[in-house]
């Protein structure tokens, strides 16, 4: 590597390195996997810098690079995983409706404030967040990151995590639903949401 | 379970269709009868994130909405969460104070420079 690339990749180490790792660390959970991937997503993008061509910044493309990591990662991983740990997908949120299927409507969904373009600049969004994709059983939490958060189509994700369109969407369900719930409890009713 | 199987409105419902007066009481019956009731319908909304519904279940969609707000904010909610959700890997380091230490900071710089392109 030449002198210039180093000094650029130290940059990069430095400026965005924490973002990189708490991500990674989120995803996979294990301290040394976490820094594997953020190593090896370093490298690939000093190797592939002369396609950055600064269309976005350099953050987004870093992450762009990692999440990519991380999908493989899950997809070495895939063959290994068995999805049979369904306790989670049992129907616990059915004291939200009557038993004729209608919402109970002091449990139904209250109105979210403020909107997502404002949240994205308070930090404790995101940390609630966290806390609420921690809460998730772990293989609930690799479906539904992989889908809303690195965007990977549904069928890739059937066929990188091994699962059915089905369970696929039963998970997604249950995993949409539990964090609904867990954003509105733990910011959108509280004062840091804006809604009280 | 009521006598009233059919009722999807409490009294104050915000929704656009709610029991204010005969005429549309009989049509929040009619809906609530011939759409998905509400705990099958999130379950549709969510799979609509994944791929799209066939027409005739995206009008009974919209016929539900009339008469209940609370989907109509589930499906709003469902779209907040991923518009956030793909926003978060570049905020994570907002989100937690798990320290990056110096040490792994000096470890992968020094992987980097140790690795000949």
């Amino acid at each position: 590597m030449s002198a210039t690339d180093l000094q650029t990749a130290s940059r990069w180490v430095d400026d965005h390195g924490e973002c990189l790792y708490r991500y990674a660390l989120v995803r996979v959970r294990k301290a040394e996997v976490a820094e594997d991937l953020v190593q090896e997503t370093y490298l690939a993008a000093v190797c592939g810098y002369e396609k950055f061509g600064g269309r976005s910044s350099e953050r987004s493309w870093l992450v762009g690079i990692l999440k990519n990591k991380i999908v493989d990662h899950f997809r070495k991983l895939g063959r290994e995983t068995s999805f049979t740990d369904m306790e989670f997908l049992s129907d616990e949120f059915s004291e939200k409706f009557v038993p004729i299927g209608f919402w109970n409507h002091d449990l139904g969904p209250h109105e979210w404030k403020p909107e997502p373009d404002e949240v994205v600049h308070r930090a404790e969004f995101w940390q609630v967040m966290r806390d609420c994709l921690s809460k998730l059983p772990e293989k609930i939490r690799a479906v539904f990151t992989m889908r809303e958060m690195d965007d990977v189509p549904s069928k890739e994700v059937c066929a990188i995590l091994s699962v059915s369109d089905s369970n696929l969407w039963v998970m997604l369900h249950r995993a949409r639903m539990a964090l609904r719930e867990c954003l509105e409890m733990n910011w959108f009713d509280t004062p840091a949401g804006g809604t009280v | 379970m009521p006598d009233e199987p059919y009722n999807p409105s409490p009294i104050g419902n915000p929704s656009v269709l709610a029991r204010r007066n005969w005429w549309q009481t009989m049509l929040v019956k009619f809906i609530g009868k011939h759409t998905p009731k509400c705990r099958e319908m999130v379950r549709i909304l969510s799979q609509s994130m994944d791929e799209p519904l066939p027409l005739m279940m995206r009008i009974k969609k919209r016929l539900h909405f009339l008469i209940c707000c609370w989907c109509q904010r589930y499906e709003e909610q469902l779209h907040y969460m991923r518009r956030t959700a793909r926003q978060f890997p570049e905020h994570a380091d907002e989100a937690s104070d798990v320290p990056f230490s110096i040490e792994m900071r000096e470890r992968i710089k020094r992987k980097l420079a140790e690795t000949p392109r």
